[in-house]
């Protein structure tokens, strides 16, 4: 039962256009205030509050706790009984960019709203009577399917091999759960009573962490990463550049921004989607468009997953550009990189990599070093699992998040009742993805594993 | 009609449902095999146990009877869990089992309205159509005519028990069974099936040798289970034993499994997994090299011990063999043998969540007929079936509780909804909302159903609203006291400067005690009071993150589906949707969202056709 939420007046949030980089995408909200919600997060506030139906808003979507613009975007308003669900509801016009599209869902999540379940507004837009009764059965389908797929989405979906990893993770806890219940269930001077294995929950934890590295690894695949080239002019990054588009030769697309801004291309490094981006030289200018070209720099930069910034081996660090240097190097991100490294002499001091575009010397390392920053330490082996569901991906973060509390509970001597409420929570999260647990599954484990009775 | 209403069979719910009957003003009849059977224990001598003491006090709070006969009636008395958490903690206490089944009695004797009768109900009168019950056709030929009957029959609807190769119709041991009325029902269309449960051995006291066992006493004060008393009053405490089963009786268990009828095939029924015999544990649990057993008094006025733990129905020979070995049991007297024994039980799917029958109106089934275990469970359903039934007869909106706020809604819920293939017994892991269930707040989360029934006094509810302006009261005093810098001690230290006692009492660390000597109001109430204000503060914050997930959850609950709601004429939902929706008959939509195997696309069908029912 706790796959589909029958609850309709749950504030409730989902992007409406596919999870793939496009120019524009669609998020969609629903539920009883949901319009003022919406609001919590848009700069002009009282204009979303008191928007009419069917109007176009304009303003930024803000994070509510860092008061940081996320996007600019249009917001249109549907007041109940209007619109799909029948519902107040919001639909916000984005960028189509994936690590935005997330962070305005993230938000709205701040604010009180949650994930849609598959078919939750298509449920909604049927209790409201929004659909002819007549096509009830038609309906019937759509949410039959879509809450099908919530309930195993993705048993599908998922690889035998996630699938076994999530069920050995539910296999420690629903043991644990089993071992608190007995205690719970049976007086302390009777026989035969389990203690608590807590180490279990531990192994679950790793095999978690584990996955949830997978589906990081596994984005990366999948949505590709930006990697900026930075420095001064005439550092030698356009050679480098040119090095990168040459090596790959599976380029898929490459589009030429004004040269005063930047060059971005895409590449594969490892057969990861890589965006590289070759950006104007950071200097100081009256010039004012190229004032702009040097903000719109510093932006990319500050987005991007791999910042290169290259040094002019036969000049050293100019005194100029010291400033943004030590801006950069303190990121985890950073590569500094001393070029020019084939002209005699040019030898690179220690914390940078020396490479060259000539003889292509430090390339390789170059490349590896990239793979270590996108993966921290979140490689993918040979055949192993990916989880690639974003739902499954949150399950287990709460998942993880009820064992530690879980885990805590037990080390504060918290009482057994209370922290067998987390744990339970635990439990519910994975029966989320690979099919609920019922109380009868449960009181078969105890009575499976457990001699007790008088 | 002779009478409003009949109750077949005086055991823990005939008792509770005709005493709910008699004090709501019915005319009504007691049946039983045998008056001096009236509400025996007839396994363990022990009323309450985890999760079962909460249903003894939600019996107490709705204005039943087992809280007042076993207050009475106890030997021992122990607060279980304690170590666990205040939610799952529950009162047991042993009782004199001669003395319980005295008071009972007693009750039902002198209870005004309510006649008791010794015959044996062998099929029920109903109208032409079958669809109306009207009342019993007892053994001697009989004919009672009533507006409603509670069948309440325990073991007894063709029960027969079995030692070894020995068989008999009896409901327990040395008690004819009640033939004839479980084939009626069949006749009659009502849908039974069978069961089995068992009970150990009875053995002589003196013939125990007690230093070879530890022994096990009760805690220093007896509580009372009643919420209409303030203590216990003038009972001994007597203790229990411990013994241990060991490798050498295993071997002569499994060297006699093939004499077992549970494993020659004899036995058909289904058994409780949570109260295994000992030979299902030494089965199932080969790796276990000893079980503990408990030695536990009948009663003060004989020699009969419990063994409990270690029922069997092996052959006699065998079960004084095994017993035997056990330490402290060398030269034991078996007085009686253990035995299981399998009976009749109704489907109990087949009943409304008031447990009245589907088939027949005005006929209800209540306690270990329905397939349930345990003197707790059978209790809370023959008040709840006995409530049933007068607010019926009374025209009046019956009374359903609902999973958050009792084990008894729990119980019956899953019952009426779920059904139950093995002897059910209530378990805390069975309700989803139980930090709300705590025992010593059953009167705050029921009294008030129970006075709505008819079934409080005035007393009753003066003590009550005394009770809730007690709990008030101390709530004020602890928000209002601060914590200054000269009650500091080693429990309330300096960051607790400034916050309210109130607060202070959240402090895992604080007790409600602690803070007595310097509020000193505090001494006017009573420990539990105090313990259970405790308790009510510690838990809050879990309590309102548990709310958010009950009002969730009582959203479906009140919505409603009409008795004649007409599943055929729903267009898309699955037919195995339609056909158990059809069979179990939810009143709710959360009732129809847990029956097994319905899908939640069809609920969602069933919510929208309930929302625009008018249309068309």
């Amino acid at each position: 039962m706790k796959n589909f939420n029958y609850d309709t007046d749950d504030l409730i949030v989902a992007l409406a256009t596919p999870w793939a980089e496009s120019a524009l995408a669609i998020i969609r909200t629903s539920g009883k205030n949901s319009i003022e919600m919406t609001s919590g997060i848009f700069s002009n506030r009282e204009m979303l509050i008191e928007a009419k139906h069917n109007t176009m808003n304009y303003g930024f979507i803000i994070d509510p706790e860092t008061e940081e613009k996320i996007d600019e975007v249009l917001i249109s308003v549907f007041r109940a009984p209007n619109g799909y669900t029948g519902q107040d509801s919001t639909e916000v016009y984005c960028h189509g960019s994936l690590p935005g599209i997330r962070k305005i869902i993230e938000a709205f999540k701040k604010v009180g709203f949650r994930d849609a379940s598959p078919g939750e507004f298509t449920f909604r837009a049927f209790t409201s009577g929004k659909m002819d009764l007549t096509r009830a059965e038609a309906v019937q389908d759509i949410v039959s399917a879509k809450s099908r797929e919530a309930q195993s989405l993705a048993l599908n979906r998922l690889s035998g091999g996630i699938e076994s990893r999530i069920n050995e993770v539910k296999k420690y806890v629903l043991n644990t759960v089993s071992a608190i219940e007995i205690q719970l269930d049976y007086p302390e001077d009777e026989g035969g009573l389990a203690y608590v294995p807590v180490g279990d929950i531990l192994k679950a934890e790793t095999i978690i962490e584990r996955l949830l590295a997978t589906y990081k690894a596994g984005k990366v695949y999948k949505d590709g990463v930006k990697v900026v080239l930075a420095g001064k002019t005439n550092a030698g990054k356009s050679s480098l550049f040119n090095l990168f588009l040459q090596e790959d030769r599976s380029i898929v697309s490459e589009i030429h921004g004004t040269t005063r801004d930047y060059l971005e291309s895409w590449i594969s490094i490892g057969g990861i989607p890589v965006k590289l981006y070759d950006t104007a030289g950071i200097r100081v200018s009256a010039d004012l468009i190229e004032m702009e070209g040097i903000k719109r720099t510093q932006n990319i930069v500050e987005n991007a997953d791999v910042v290169l910034y290259m040094v002019d081996g036969t000049k050293g660090l100019q005194e100029d550009e010291v400033e943004s240097f030590e801006k950069y190097r303190n990121k985890n991100n950073f590569i500094a990189l001393w070029s020019k490294t084939d002209i005699k002499g040019v030898i690179p001091p220690e914390g940078f990599l020396g490479i060259s575009s000539q003889d292509q010397n430090g390339f390789a390392a170059l490349e590896d070093k990239i793979k270590d920053i996108i993966f921290n330490g979140a490689f993918i082996k040979g055949d192993e699992a990916v989880l690639d569901s974003e739902r499954q991906k949150n399950l287990l973060e709460k998942c993880l998040e009820e064992l530690k509390l879980f885990r805590q509970g037990m080390e504060d001597g918290v009482p057994l009742d209370l922290v067998a409420q987390d744990i339970k929570e635990a439990l519910d999260c994975l029966g989320e993805i690979t099919g609920e647990v019922t109380t009868s599954d449960l009181l078969e484990n105890m009575f499976s594993q457990f001699c007790v009775g008088k | 009609m002779d009478y409003d209403s009949i109750v077949v069979g005086a055991g823990h719910a005939g008792i509770e449902a005709s005493l709910a009957l008699a004090r709501m003003g019915f005319k009504t009849l007691l049946i039983t095999q045998n008056l001096d059977q009236i509400g025996k224990l007839s396994c363990n001598p022990a009323i309450g146990g985890l999760a079962k003491g909460n249903m003894v006090r939600e019996i107490d709070a709705l204005g039943g009877e087992m809280a007042k006969l076993i207050d009475a009636s106890m030997i021992q008395f122990r607060i279980l869990n304690q170590s666990r958490g205040p939610a799952v903690q529950a009162p047991r206490a042993q009782a004199d089992r001669f003395l319980y089944q005295k008071l009972a009695k007693k009750a039902v004797e002198t209870q005004p309205g309510l006649s008791v009768f010794q015959d044996t109900v062998t099929g029920l009168i109903s109208s032409s159509d079958n669809k109306i019950c009207q009342g019993v056709i007892t053994e001697r030929g009989n004919r009672i005519t009533a507006k409603s009957v509670i069948i309440s029959a325990g073991t007894f609807m063709e029960g027969k028990i079995f030692i070894g190769k020995y068989t008999a119709l009896n409901g327990r041991l040395g008690e004819l069974s009640a033939i004839g009325l479980g084939a009626h029902l069949r006749e009659r269309g009502f849908t039974l099936g069978r069961m089995k449960t068992g009970t150990p051995a009875r053995i002589k006291k003196t013939s125990i040798d007690f230093s070879k066992m530890e022994e096990q006493s009760g805690d220093a004060t007896m509580y009372p289970f009643s919420f209409s008393y303030d203590e216990v009053k003038d009972r001994p405490y007597v203790p229990c034993y411990i013994t241990y089963t060991n490798e050498e009786t295993h071997r002569i268990i499994d060297a006699n499994m093939h004499l077992s009828p549970l494993y020659g095939g004899d036995i058909v029924g289904k058994g409780p997994r949570y109260c295994p015999s000992i030979e299902d544990k030494v089965k199932k649990f080969p790796d276990r090299n000893r079980h503990q057993i408990f030695i536990e008094p009948e009663g003060l006025d004989t020699d009969e011990m419990y063994m409990n733990g270690i029922s069997s129905s092996l052959p006699e020979h065998v079960q004084e063999e095994f017993i035997r070995t056990l330490p402290g049991l060398e030269n034991v007297e078996i007085m009686r043998p253990g035995y299981a024994v399998e009976y009749d039980y109704v489907e109990p799917t087949t009943l409304y969540p008031t447990l009245e029958s589907k088939i027949m109106s005005g006929l209800y089934f209540a306690g270990q007929t329905n397939g349930t275990s345990g003197y707790e469970e059978a209790g809370v359903q023959g008040l709840l079936a006995g409530i049933n039934a007068g607010l019926k007869m009374k025209g009046e909106e019956p009374l359903i509780l609902n999973r958050a706020e009792s084990y008894a809604g729990v119980l019956i819920d899953d019952l009426v909804t779920l059904g139950t293939d093995e002897p059910y017994r209530m378990f805390t892991s069975r309700a989803e909302y139980r930090l709300n269930l705590r025992h010593d707040a059953a009167d705050i989360r029921l009294f008030e159903k129970g006075q709505r029934a008819g079934l409080r006094t005035k007393e009753d509810v003066e003590k009550f609203k005394e009770k809730v302006k007690n709990i008030d009261a101390i709530k004020d005093l602890l928000k209002e006291g601060r914590v200054k810098k000269n009650i500091l001690n080693d429990v309330i230290k300096e960051n607790a400067l400034g916050k309210t006692f109130y607060d202070l009492v959240k402090d895992p660390d604080v007790t409600i005690h602690n803070i007595k000597s310097v509020l000193p109001e505090l001494a006017g109430y009573s420990d539990p009071l105090l313990d259970h204000v405790e308790l009510d503060i510690k838990y809050e914050g879990y309590i309102v993150k548990q709310n958010q997930q009950v009002n969730r959850f009582m959203k479906m609950e009140s919505v409603r589906i009409p008795l004649d709601f007409n599943y055929d004429a729903i267009e898309g939902i699955s037919n195995e949707s339609r056909e158990k929706l059809k069979k179990i008959q939810p009143l709710s939509v959360g009732q129809a969202s847990r029956i097994s195997g319905v899908r939640t696309s069809d609920i969602a069908v069933l919510l929208l056709m309930l929302g625009k029912g008018g249309k068309k």
